[in-house]
């Protein structure tokens, strides 16, 4: 995985105080915006302690201009594919935040065009990780889970500092032009005009727990 | 000539009537651990020994439940023996494992239950596999080793074999071409390809697993075919066996690989040099004593060495101890060390012995550098140098502090769940030390410090020290006192701001100063309690994470000191004293594994 260095990231999320925000706004024609953030500023004394060592748990650790590097090829390959019409990346280097912005135009190319250039950049060929739908969408209801290969990445990690994991949310927020009729999942909230769900979980219990962001949307007709 | 006799006779005795797991360590290990009296392990329960990092080999052992409530008097080890362990590493193979006595071999195999029989050509001796690991049995006596291929060697192997097939990187990318091609091309190509050819990481695994049983069957016929153990071509490892203490230790610095193969460019390189740097190392083999006490376990070493690196270590410790250092050293210190040398020493007899190895050497490029270090020796000024570090260093864990950092944090609108960002304050936890050094130039540091506050504002003097703001990661300050001959660097603010002239009475009172003038160059002190379980663990190294977490949950002190120094050999010691009433040989086990993964 070229983007191994992206990868890297993930064991500090999971080891360190961190909120992620995943933000998925579907209109009616089936086009829409994912926008994804991971913020670790709380943590970025530990950060920053990680990027002085030159490697980690077997591993290198990369340098701020890598990172920067593969963020840049990962934003470069996915304004390739089809049906992707926008890709913005902001990263944070003093307070370690990084925003991915993508307008797309169906979920289907969204879901294909980041497969597609995740696995190019990736060290994982096995094809099995990157099978199945992580996300779809008919028209009227949205089904979202875990990917695979993100699922399994966040088992392997030891977690040594429990603590700060246990502080961590991932929250997931979708976003659409007609109101929710109903969620399958009991602790998504609905805003007052119903047209935006949001979901907020523990880092820690994520990782022990994939299953709990996964949401089926449904809208009224 | 009384004492050669009694010791020959000794050593006879010895091999006559004595332990025989020692004779059974290959002659490529480097490091030993020998446990001399078992006995003191007899309540130690299987599980517990064998999660210790020196038992790594067996770990798997741990869950299959063969190991459970378990003593190691009930998996049939005979106690009459040692418990030797080891370590060794050459340019090909890295080889780690145990030897030890068997009482009751059934009784063994019924806890350590994963080993299978192997066919072995070793007369009179039975062998057994598991995994990588390779369980040896001759005369009631075990060798458990494991042998591993240095990886870099597997991979050079690896990539020969493989460009010599005409093959592409293992790392081209092929994905983003093969998605060019049709169904009807990719589907061609599927059927064209040989699926008896190895792809790379099959490939390297299969050299790996051959080398892997070359190096191991050179190895157990070395020892058991041609005799070639430790014991038998090491007399320094010999001697070392007859000492009467709960356990040594043995590592032979002259063949350790990591030293030597920093030498490797000199050995292809400039081979008459190599072999003239090679004896200032020779006989460098250091030795060590476990002693069990009530309540403490002493561990003094003494290294050896040849008389042209002793010439350098005795001048480098003919240093005057400075007793300035010890008002910035709290009595209660939770952690302390100092070091005393005399640089300017060592450098001129350095320069006295190396000098003329070099000068030897023909080489233009080296001949060069030996006309520049001559030069630089005339032309420099050496007592504004060694004035500047003066020779008497300390350091010390002021304990975890919570640093105040700026976190940003997301924030949501209720209505229609739209985030903003706005920045708040945060902490986080923080080592905090001293590190200080005597200076006879206090000029120079202040020079350096004022023209580096003239390059940025990030570096400030504030009244009696300076300030180098957001040093420590983007975050945290450091400070620097220069004051009464010491030069001083602290993230402790308090230090800095109240107790820049020193801590007063609180400093290190006069018993514990000629503790530590007694000690030689060396001195460090620890309370384990307050600094295995304070020290925040992601602020070290990976490989000096293992020995942290080794010491977590000990409580107790470990002292260290050195101490005389001559021409052949210097001492040191290292002292582990605990509080609990733990079994005295669960505390040797933790002092050996700290130990074990300091060495390795």
């Amino acid at each position: 995985m070229k983007i191994k260095y992206l990868l890297l990231l993930l064991p500090l999320l999971f080891n360190s105080c961190i909120e992620i925000i995943d933000d998925l706004t579907v209109h009616s024609d089936g086009s829409g915006t994912f926008k994804y953030s991971i913020n670790l500023s709380s943590s970025k004394l530990k950060v920053n302690s990680i990027l002085a060592l030159d490697s980690l748990n077997g591993r290198k650790v990369p340098e701020l201009s890598q990172i920067e590097a593969k963020i840049l090829e990962f934003r470069t390959n996915l304004a390739k594919e089809p049906g992707i019409n926008l890709v913005k990346t902001e990263f944070n280097s003093t307070d370690f935040i990084l925003k991915v912005q993508i307008d797309f135009s169906s979920v289907a190319q969204l879901q294909d065009g980041v497969k597609s250039v995740l696995q190019v950049m990736s060290k994982e060929k096995d094809k099995e990780s990157f099978e199945g739908d992580w996300i779809s969408w008919d028209g009227k209801t949205l089904n979202r889970i875990i990917p695979t290969i993100l699922a399994n990445k966040a088992k392997s990690f030891e977690n040594s500092d429990v603590d700060l994991l246990k502080n961590g949310t991932y929250t997931s927020i979708s976003r659409f032009d007609k109101p929710i009729s109903k969620t399958s999942n009991p602790s998504c909230k609905l805003n007052p005009t119903k047209t935006a769900s949001m979901l907020q979980v523990n880092t820690y219990d994520l990782k022990l727990n994939n299953s709990l962001i996964e949401n089926t949307i449904t809208l009224t007709p | 000539m009384k004492q050669y006799i009694s010791v020959l006779f000794l050593l006879i005795a010895y091999v006559h009537f004595g332990q025989k797991s020692e004779f059974i360590i290959p002659k490529e290990a480097v490091t030993v651990f020998s446990i001399n009296n078992v006995d003191v392990l007899k309540k130690i329960g299987v599980d517990e020994l064998i999660k210790y990092d020196f038992m790594d080999e067996i770990h798997q052992e741990l869950f299959d439940g063969s190991t459970d409530n378990k003593s190691l008097k009930d998996a049939g080890i005979d106690f009459d023996q040692r418990l030797n362990i080891f370590y060794g590493k050459n340019q090909y193979f890295e080889l780690s494992g145990f030897t030890f006595g068997i009482k009751n071999e059934k009784a063994l195999f019924s806890v350590f239950d994963d080993f299978d029989p192997l066919p072995t050509e070793i007369p009179g001796a039975k062998a057994y596999g598991s995994f990588f690991n390779n369980l040896v049995i001759k005369s009631n006596n075990a060798l458990l080793v494991r042998v591993e291929p240095i990886e870099s060697s597997v991979l050079e192997i690896t990539d020969s074999i493989w460009f010599s097939r005409g093959n592409m990187s293992p790392y081209y990318n092929g994905f983003e071409i093969d998605t060019e091609l049709s169904d009807d091309e990719l589907m061609k190509q599927d059927l064209e390809y040989d699926l008896r050819e190895k792809n790379y990481n099959e490939l390297r695994d299969s050299i790996q697993f051959v080398l892997q049983n070359q190096y191991l069957n050179s190895v157990l016929n070395g020892l058991f075919k041609n005799g070639e153990s430790l014991y038998s071509m090491y007399p320094r490892f010999q001697e070392v066996l007859l000492h009467p203490v709960a356990g040594v230790f043995y590592m032979d610095n002259e063949r350790n690989f990591d030293r030597a193969k920093n030498l490797w460019y000199l050995k292809s390189v400039l081979p008459t040099l190599y072999l003239d740097i090679q004896e200032l190392y020779e006989g460098n083999v250091i030795v060590g004593d476990l002693v069990l006490k009530d309540k403490a376990i002493d561990f003094n070493i003494s290294a050896a060495y040849s008389e042209p690196l002793g010439s350098i270590y005795m001048e480098m410790n003919d240093s005057k101890f400075d007793k300035r250092i010890s008002k910035y050293i709290k009595q209660d210190q939770s952690a302390f060390f100092t070091y005393n040398i005399n640089l300017k020493k060592a450098y001129e007899k350095a320069y006295e012995v190396v000098l003329p190895i070099l000068g030897k050497e023909k080489n233009v490029e080296l001949s060069m550098n030996v006309l520049l270090l001559k030069l630089a020796n005339e032309f420099i000024n050496k007592d504004a140098l060694f004035d500047t570090y003066k020779g008497t260093m300390f350091g010390t864990f002021n304990g975890i502090k919570k640093v105040k950092t700026r976190k940003i944090e997301f924030f949501y609108n209720e209505d229609t769940f739209e985030y903003g960002e706005r920045e708040t304050d945060a902490e986080e936890d923080m080592p905090i030390f001293t590190l200080g050094f005597t200076t006879a130039r206090p000029d120079v540091p202040e020079l350096i410090l004022d023209h580096l506050s003239n390059v940025t504002s990030k570096f400030e003097k504030k009244g009696n020290y300076w300030i180098y703001k957001q040093a420590i990661f983007d975050a945290a300050p450091v400070y620097m006192i220069n004051t009464d001959g010491l030069f001083i660097f602290t993230n402790d603010e308090d230090l800095a701001l109240n107790h820049w002239e020193g801590y007063g009475k609180e400093g290190l009172n006069s018993k514990t100063l000629k503790s530590i003038k007694n000690s030689g160059s060396l001195c460090g002190y620890a309370d384990l309690k307050s600094v295995a379980n304070q020290f925040p663990i992601d602020f070290l190294l990976p490989e000096q994470q293992p020995l942290m977490e080794s010491l977590r949950g000990k409580s107790g002190n470990m002292v260290m000191r050195s101490g005389k120094t001559t021409v052949n050999k210097t001492e040191l010691s290292l002292s582990y004293s605990f509080e609990t009433n733990e079994d005295s040989g669960k505390h040797l086990l933790d002092m050996l594994n700290t130990l074990y993964l300091i060495t390795k």
